[in-house]
């Protein structure tokens, strides 16, 4: 999914106190977060507090559809289809599905049993409504909507036949309908104005919404009627625990600081500095995942010099130390993504991980070839008395320790001869620069289950504006025929030995053409209370699922 | 002095004068914010969407033309003073909920921050002033220790008494807006700069007032120090204090902004920063209003307290 920058505007706003907690992290002498041991059977009841740093803008995650938007929806709905660890898609809402031969028609044979917690039942007509809300532009959908672009329309057979028509062939229809963003909703609901259903969405799943108090907390309610898990569950039946507190905690420090005093069960983004001292932390134990996507990058601008030649694109990459600096921004807890897929994509090859490591040697030969081999006073590469310039923009949401991240690339491909500008700015203003192409690097990042993300982020259909500001989903302006044709053929197949190795070629393709500087996974990263049993993460986007969990009374 | 029959026209200009005073106050916030969002960089369309997302076409077509914004700027303006007028304060759509249910829902947090802001400033400098004016020692001792507290920028208390408080001792909750304990550790962080101003002004007053000749007339009374201090001097000395108290209302409110993110407290002050971030013209303008009319009232009652306090004022105004 696609909002691309990373982290909370508080971040930078109040970085100094993150600064003075890191420092004093060690010494928090709080730990109240007692519990008893050895309880391994689940018990129906209570309440599980669980804190969270950004707040949703609207509880329907086909509207817009940003992360947050999800992580709640994952508690509340439900979705057609399931996706496994390995990327299989299995029955959830719809109990199987036929596909045409010509991969245009979807015929989806649904459950009889299900109720929305509004009392509608689930029927061909929820799926239509559905899908037809998420492609309406009035949903102002910029997730949901973006992925069925292929969508035309749904015919009702009976009350449990629904017959989706695509305008063309999307072998990843069935992944995307696995992300919570595409949940399904009650069409009763969903039949209210848009502004409406964002304050109290009504969906089918084992939690419903009770109440949602801005700036502070949602109050989810469990769902007793519940008994149509998913295969991925632990359990069918109604969720043990009776009520969900989720609170917005945008402060990091503040966030593991009130999992400390025992205030909340469970935090998510835990920030890298309290990743150690919470495994020190005897009342605790973390929950991390890669999210599958195209992983956290900087990705060059090929439209304009000095990037429009490869030679420098890979120079630039082999110049970046990313290893090094993952190792000192982030105390060794994040990993390296080298390739243009995170591991958890489904047709991930790990072929690619190594494709642009740190190497300074051949970076300075690329650009001794390139004919930028002489250097001015400050060490700068020069070539006809132009300056090697790399012109990177920095939103004002940026993370602190990923800010942190590209001062240290800067850093290391100074040392070739490479003059990298870090200039910050706010949101907006950095959204118009990305419209009108003035980068040379862009920061960003694209969770979604399947590896059609590379047709988003890499093919040409995606580089015409779309409209805001000139924005554009192909931030590098790679334009390549092969590529448009594989990755495109890619979606005409439902084979999967056929599209491994179409997604092979493809990310082989992207890789040798050195388009991003990857850096590290987008990843769910949990710390949780050891009273708090069972939080898991939902196979298709990571997300925390509170379906099997239980607390210790 | 003035006779008699001209008495209630003077109130009635007076009260004219008030209301459209306020009223002008009222349609400067509304267009100044108006202006401020115009020049601001960016697009709200992508505010709106999220940033960089993936969007149809039709999608922006139909944003556009929901929020009107595709219409001519002075158009826009227009309609954006008419709605004001009519007091329809519209949907924000970063929200996605109608502006007043926005500031129902942000505003009382906030008062509740400020009021308890507020009463502890007032408490600090009327004890600080009142025990310690004039008493060798004490006096220097107490004035610095208040130069010493105004000085203090807000939100590096707050951070020095949530890492003291919330992460050290433990004692009290680092975070959220879950009743009286949560609203200790943010009314401290603002209360301790403004009882440090506030006594400074007061203390001088104070002083001034322990000079004049009714209070060795009050001691010459029988009256304990302590007792002429807190019934006759302190009256003079709360007056530059309720003065600078409406202009605290405005401080409080801009400071709210810092508490409130470091301690993710609910309220207006963070509901605004996100609101301007957004490009969000409705819910902007509904908490500069908001905050606005705040303001208006709060020099009403500092006008009418000043009265109270001192009924020579009303006569020396007529």
């Amino acid at each position: 999914m696609p909002t691309r920058h990373t982290a909370t505007y508080t971040r930078n706003a109040y970085s100094l106190s993150a600064l003075l907690v890191a420092l004093c992290l060690p010494l928090a002498a709080c730990h109240k977060n007692k519990h008893k041991q050895g309880a391994t059977l689940p018990v129906s009841g209570g309440t599980l507090i669980y804190a969270t740093d950004r707040e949703p803008v609207c509880l329907d995650p086909h509207v817009q559809g940003d992360m947050p938007q999800v992580f709640v929806a994952q508690q509340y709905l439900d979705s057609l289809v399931s996706m496994d660890k390995s990327g299989g898609i299995h029955p959830w809402l719809a109990s199987s599905w036929d596909i045409s031969p010509d991969g245009l028609t979807y015929t989806f044979h649904l459950r009889s049993d299900v109720t929305f917690t509004d009392g509608t039942p689930f029927t061909a007509d929820a799926v239509k409504a559905n899908l037809d809300h998420m492609a309406n532009p009035a949903t102002q959908s910029s997730t949901a909507g973006g992925y069925i672009r292929q969508y035309h329309s749904t015919d009702v057979i009976d009350a449990h036949t629904a017959v989706v028509h695509l305008s063309r062939p999307y072998a990843a229809f069935l992944e995307v309908l696995a992300q919570g963003f595409l949940g399904i909703e009650s069409p009763k609901a969903l039949a209210r104005p848009r502004d409406m259903n964002c304050q109290a969405p009504v969906g089918s799943g084992p939690f419903r919404i009770v109440r949602w108090d801005r700036q502070n907390k949602i109050l989810l309610e469990r769902n007793p009627a519940y008994h149509w898990a998913p295969p991925y569950a632990l359990h069918n039946g109604p969720a043990y625990l009776n009520r969900i507190e989720w609170r917005f905690i945008p402060e990091p420090s503040a966030r593991f600081a009130a999992l400390q005093a025992a205030e909340v069960d469970a935090i998510d983004s835990l920030p890298p500095e309290a990743q150690t001292p919470a495994q020190h932390n005897a009342d605790l134990w973390l929950l991390m995942a890669d999210r599958p996507g195209n992983p956290t990058n900087g990705t060059l601008n090929i439209r304009r010099a000095p990037f429009n030649d490869v030679r420098l694109r890979e120079a630039f990459l082999r110049s970046a130390d990313i290893d090094g600096a993952l190792g000192s921004v982030f105390f060794h807890h994040y990993r390296r993504a080298g390739g243009p897929l995170t591991s958890t994509t489904p047709f991930y090859s790990p072929d690619f991980e190594h494709a642009a490591d740190y190497a300074p040697q051949t970076a300075n030969v690329l650009l001794d070839q390139a004919g930028w081999s002489t250097k001015d006073t400050d060490g700068i590469r020069t070539k006809n008395g132009q300056r090697l310039t790399v012109h990177i923009p920095l939103r004002s949401s940026l993370s602190n320790s990923e800010r942190t991240l590209w001062e240290q690339v800067q850093a290391t491909a100074r040392e070739t001869g490479f003059d990298v500008l870090l200039e910050n700015a706010d949101d907006t203003s950095v959204n118009t620069r990305e419209g009108k192409w003035d980068y040379d690097v862009r920061i960003g990042y694209w969770n979604t289950n399947t590896a059609d993300v590379l047709r988003i982020v890499f093919s040409s259909e995606f580089l015409d504006a779309a409209g805001i500001s000139g924005h554009h989903q192909n931030e590098s302006g790679f334009s390549n025929p092969y590529f448009d044709k594989i990755i495109n053929d890619a979606l005409l197949t439902t084979d999967p030995e056929q599209r491994r190795a179409l997604y092979y070629q493809a990310q082989k393709i992207v890789s040798a053409a050195f388009l991003q500087i990857t850096t590290f996974p987008q990843t769910t990263r949990l710390a949780v209370s050891k009273r708090a049993h069972d939080i898991r993460l939902e196979p298709a986007l990571n997300v925390t699922t509170l379906y099997d969990a239980w607390v210790e009374q | 002095m003035i006779l008699l029959p001209n008495t209630s026209f003077i109130i009635l200009k007076k009260f004219i004068l008030r209301v459209g005073g306020a009223c002008l106050v009222l349609f400067a916030a509304t267009t100044l914010t108006f202006i401020t969002l115009q020049l601001a960089p960016g697009d709200p369309v992508t505010a709106i969407l999220g940033g960089s997302a993936n969007p149809t076409p039709e999608t922006i077509k139909e944003i556009r033309t929901e929020y009107g914004l595709d219409k001519r700027l002075i158009v826009q303006y227009a309609l954006h003073i008419w709605h004001v007028l009519s007091g329809h304060l519209g949907s924000s759509f970063s929200q996605h909920m109608p502006v007043k249910d926005v500031l129902w829902q942000q505003a009382p947090p906030t008062l509740k921050l400020m009021l308890s802001s507020l009463l502890l400033a007032w408490g600090f400098a009327i004890l600080s002033v009142t025990l310690s004016a004039k008493k060798p020692l004490f006096d220097s001792a107490f004035s610095s220790l208040e130069t010493f507290f105004a000085g203090l920028p807000q939100f590096w208390i707050g951070i020095i008494l949530l890492w003291l408080f919330a992460y050290q001792l433990g004692l009290l909750p680092p975070a959220g807006t879950h009743g009286f304990s949560s609203l200790i550790l943010p009314s401290l962080s603002l209360a301790i700069p403004l009882g440090g101003f506030l006594a400074q002004v007061m203390r001088e007053s104070f002083k001034t007032t322990l000079d004049q000749p009714f209070v060795l007339t009050a001691r010459a009374r029988g009256l304990s120090d302590t007792a002429v201090r807190f019934r006759h001097v302190l009256r003079h000395a709360l007056l530059p204090g309720v003065s600078l108290s409406t202009w605290a209302i405005g401080a409080l409110v801009g400071n709210a902004v810092a508490v409130e993110f470091i301690f993710s407290r609910q309220g207006l002050g963070r509901q605004l920063f996100l609101a301007v971030s957004m490009h969000d013209m409705p819910l902007v303008t509904g908490i500069i209003l908001f905050i606005s009319v705040i303001y208006v009232i709060a020099s009403f009652l500092a006008d009418t307290l000043y009265v109270i306090i001192d009924p020579r004022i009303q006569e020396a105004r007529a």
